[in-house]
């Protein structure tokens, strides 16, 4: 048995996520119960998109590390942690070794505490095991042990259920989903900002009455909600101050600008060839649970991409790309060079509505905080997340910069895991399914009275 | 033959959900012989794609002054109510 696991773990790292991640993905759908043709179409469509991502991260990767390193020479600014954005945290993510095994454990865990009555949540959205996987990868990397990493990722899955559980009330009422919960890692950890953002403000004469008008808003900033252009603008501007004084300035500099901008239309095409491999999986995977999980009410889980439409979640984003743009310079102590992940914080943000009704400037104070924190977080993480990447085979040249992204290397929950980890070993594994099993057991105690708190509203 | 009718999908981000809508929609509108040409877009760019729709299909709130028939749905996404959605957009292709 040691020899054969020791065999395929050589073959597994010689092969590369470009080639086991079809494989196992074509024996996922099929034990799922996908035919046969579609199960390896999937199969080979999730490993042409690791390609096509690859492609693209080495492009934003060569452009934005030469701009980084003329920027130390040129203004003594060390900004040498590329943000490469959640796209290619996703692929890494289910590149590692972890991620091969992510879909299969957070189905039993769903369906484990859907049995046991805990959770009410059937997280159909499979596409966003990648959080989980993402996560168990950082604890894989930093204990160097696959099991940690494993038990991590299903510790992940049970925390997304819990928080999906949670604020399932709130978002129905705000958004208008009946029966739907948004068991999603990069916009529940916000919760707790909004609550804390609210209880600060509402301390505040005056303050405690702002508000912001969101149809004025879209109208000012709506250029930060193109992706195309910001990429454009934003390599100009780092082009400029990278290579204003080097050998033909205008080409770099316009080199740069076109090579981002290519980017931000690139990479999320490339991510929706890995989606469109998943999609067999997932319908798979949705019917698989909703035969098992019982017929008593549940919540469908899915993607908070379907909140982030809301006039609230994008007028708040709109102005916090040029607040955090702001932030990533002034910001003593940080080394995040942001970049593809301006695009993604309607989702950090999209969980702050329903508490604060709606009001964009306590959205906005909320999403400073939670991101200011991030940076620190994400300077911290980056050494751990450059390896994650390595683990899943994407080139990584040595001694260049490292990477993050907003989603979810900003964010606490891979923090407190890893630290924890990191300090304690099994030990931090733990003390955080012990955390989670209590707010579980207060929550089911009095779920009316949290589920206020986190924006629902209030039962008369 | 007419040309393709054009749909809008949108969602979040144009990755994951508006995907999953979009590759649902041609795959059932190919089997019943409807070609369509789909085209995914970010909540935030539809108003300045919309002019080029036939119809517009979302997973997340859109503005309804857009000029084009726009239909809000999670159905693909959740698998309840698929054929009902499915109906209502090719009554509203066939108009």
């Amino acid at each position: 048995m040691e020899v054969f696991l020791t065999t395929l773990k050589a073959v597994i790292d010689n092969l590369g996520a470009t080639v086991v991640l079809p494989i196992i993905i074509f024996f996922v759908a099929l034990i799922m119960g996908a035919k046969p043709g579609k199960a390896f179409r999937a199969g080979v469509t999730i490993g042409i998109a690791f390609i096509g991502i690859n492609l693209v991260i080495g492009l934003m990767w060569g452009t934005l590390s030469g701009v980084a390193q003329a920027m130390v020479t040129n203004w003594k600014i060390t900004r040498d942690v590329v943000d490469v954005g959640w796209p290619s945290a996703a692929a890494i993510a289910f590149g590692t070794d972890v991620g091969l095994w992510v879909i299969p454990i957070a189905i039993i865990v769903n369906l484990v505490l859907l049995v046991l009555k805990v959770t009410k949540t059937l997280n159909i959205d499979i596409w966003n095991y990648w959080h989980f996987a993402f996560l168990g990868s950082m604890v894989y990397m930093v204990s160097q042990n696959l099991t940690y990493g494993l038990v991590a990722a299903a510790i992940a899955a049970a925390l997304a259920l819990f928080l999906g559980d949670w604020t399932a009330k709130a978002v129905q009422d705000f958004y208008k989903l009946p029966g739907i919960s948004i068991p999603h890692l990069t916009t529940a950890p916000g919760v707790p900002f909004a609550i804390f953002t609210n209880w600060l403000i509402d301390r505040i004469p005056g303050v405690k009455n702002w508000k912001v008008d969101p149809d004025t808003i879209q109208k000012r900033f709506g250029v930060f909600g193109e992706p195309v252009i910001l990429g454009l603008v934003i390599g100009l501007i780092l082009g400029a101050m990278g290579y204003y004084n080097a050998e033909q300035a205008a080409v770099k500099i316009l080199q740069t600008g076109m090579n981002l901008a290519a980017v931000m239309l690139l990479l999320p095409r490339m991510v929706q060839i890995l989606m469109e491999g998943l999609i067999p999986v997932s319908e798979a995977a949705r019917e698989f649970m909703k035969k098992r999980a019982s017929d008593r009410e549940i919540y469908i889980g899915l993607d908070s991409a379907i909140l982030i439409g809301h006039p609230a979640a994008i007028s708040s984003s709109l102005v916090l790309v040029p607040i955090i743009i702001l932030l990533s310079i002034i910001l003593p102590g940080n080394r995040v060079l942001l970049f593809a992940d301006l695009a993604i914080i309607p989702f950090v943000v999209a969980l702050f509505a329903p508490l604060m009704k709606g009001n964009i400037f306590r959205m906005i104070v909320a999403g400073i905080l939670e991101l200011g924190a991030g940076f620190y977080i994400a300077t911290n993480m980056a050494p751990l997340f450059t390896a994650a990447a390595q683990n899943a085979g994407f080139a990584m040249p040595e001694g260049a910069s490292q990477i993050t992204s907003i989603g979810d290397g900003f964010l606490w929950p891979q923090f407190v895991f890893t630290k924890l980890v990191d300090a304690l070993g099994v030990i931090g594994l733990v003390v955080v399914a012990a955390l989670l099993v209590v707010a579980w057991i207060f929550y089911l105690k009095s779920p009316a009275k949290w589920e206020e708190a986190a924006g629902a509203p209030a039962k008369k | 033959m007419d040309t393709p009718k054009r749909i809008l999908v949108a969602c979040g981000t144009a990755i994951a959900t508006s995907t999953v809508v979009a590759k649902g929609i041609e795959e059932i509108l190919k089997e019943r012989g409807i070609q369509v040409i789909t085209r995914q877009c970010k909540a935030s760019e539809v108003r300045s794609l919309a002019g080029d729709a036939d119809l517009i299909v979302t997973t997340t709130p859109v503005p309804s002054d857009l000029g084009v028939p726009v239909i809000q749905t999670l159905a693909f996404l959740t698998g309840i109510g698929k054929e009902e959605v499915i109906e209502q957009i090719i009554s509203e292709l066939q108009k």
